[in-house]
């Protein structure tokens, strides 16, 4: 893919990844054919800003799990009430690093070919 | 989430959820009279939470009084299941080096995702709340 265009989507959608992962990334996407650029382009990624807003006022729900799509965790979450709270507070602090994780996956299914 | 990570993740929960119900059944009178919230969703905004109860209700299943445990909190119900299953099968799938559950929670967890399947479940969380707070757990 033309390297413009691999940047433009680096610029834009870096926060929705580990640091680690930006650079095997973008290897990817400079591999990739132009015309997977439309494609590129529809993938929605989960902003991990908003995961940890909905995980500090709603994290009892496990509103934010089911947000980043981890319907079994939110379950879970939402039964125990937050894991009596305990899992409430870690998941404050692990929210952020599971959406990226997520992210990264939903990148590879789409691009896997 | 990989295989091991969720049964790791399981394993502990439920060993958790255990020496709570442990914890609980040695304070049984203080929980059943009110005297004793651990929520601190109830203590700042002083109104229940959906699950709200489940702790109580195990504790009633473990007594053997499904009624009870039904009115106080239905989640009760699937939380004892949870973790009265859970670690059987999961030590099923590790002698047996399978991934059945596994195999399982993807299963569910894609069916949950369907819009008219979460619908129906987050009106029934909905109404299991309001009930809480009708109850005044």
């Amino acid at each position: 893919m033309e390297s413009q265009k691999v940047d433009m989507f680096m610029m834009a959608n870096a926060k929705f990844f580990e640091g680690h992962q930006l650079n095997a990334i973008r290897e990817r996407l400079v591999q990739m054919d132009d015309d997977k650029w439309p494609m590129l382009q529809t993938v929605q990624f989960k902003d991990p800003t908003t995961a940890l807003i909905l995980s500090i006022f709603a994290g009892n729900l496990g509103v934010d799990r089911f947000y980043i799509g981890d319907t079994g965790m939110g379950v879970g979450k939402l039964l125990t009430c937050g894991g009596i709270y305990v899992w409430t507070i870690v998941d404050w602090f692990l929210i952020q690093g599971a959406t990226k994780e997520k992210n990264m996956e939903m990148f590879n299914r789409a691009f896997m070919f | 989430m990989n295989k091991n990570k969720l049964y790791s993740f399981i394993l502990f929960a439920c060993f958790i959820g255990y020496g709570w119900l442990l914890f609980s059944f040695q304070h049984e009178h203080q929980i059943q009279n009110q005297e004793f919230t651990v929520c601190l969703f109830k203590k700042v905004t002083t109104f229940p939470c959906p699950s709200c109860g489940t702790t109580r209700s195990v504790l009633q299943l473990s007594h053997g009084n499904l009624l009870s445990a039904i009115l106080l909190n239905p989640f009760g119900i699937l939380v004892a299941l949870i973790m009265l299953v859970a670690p059987f099968w999961i030590s099923y799938d590790l002698v047996q080096k399978k991934e059945t559950f596994y195999t399982i929670y993807l299963k569910t967890e894609s069916i949950l995702r369907k819009r008219k399947v979460a619908f129906v479940l987050i009106v029934l969380v909905i109404a299991n709340w309001i009930w809480n707070i009708k109850k005044n757990l």
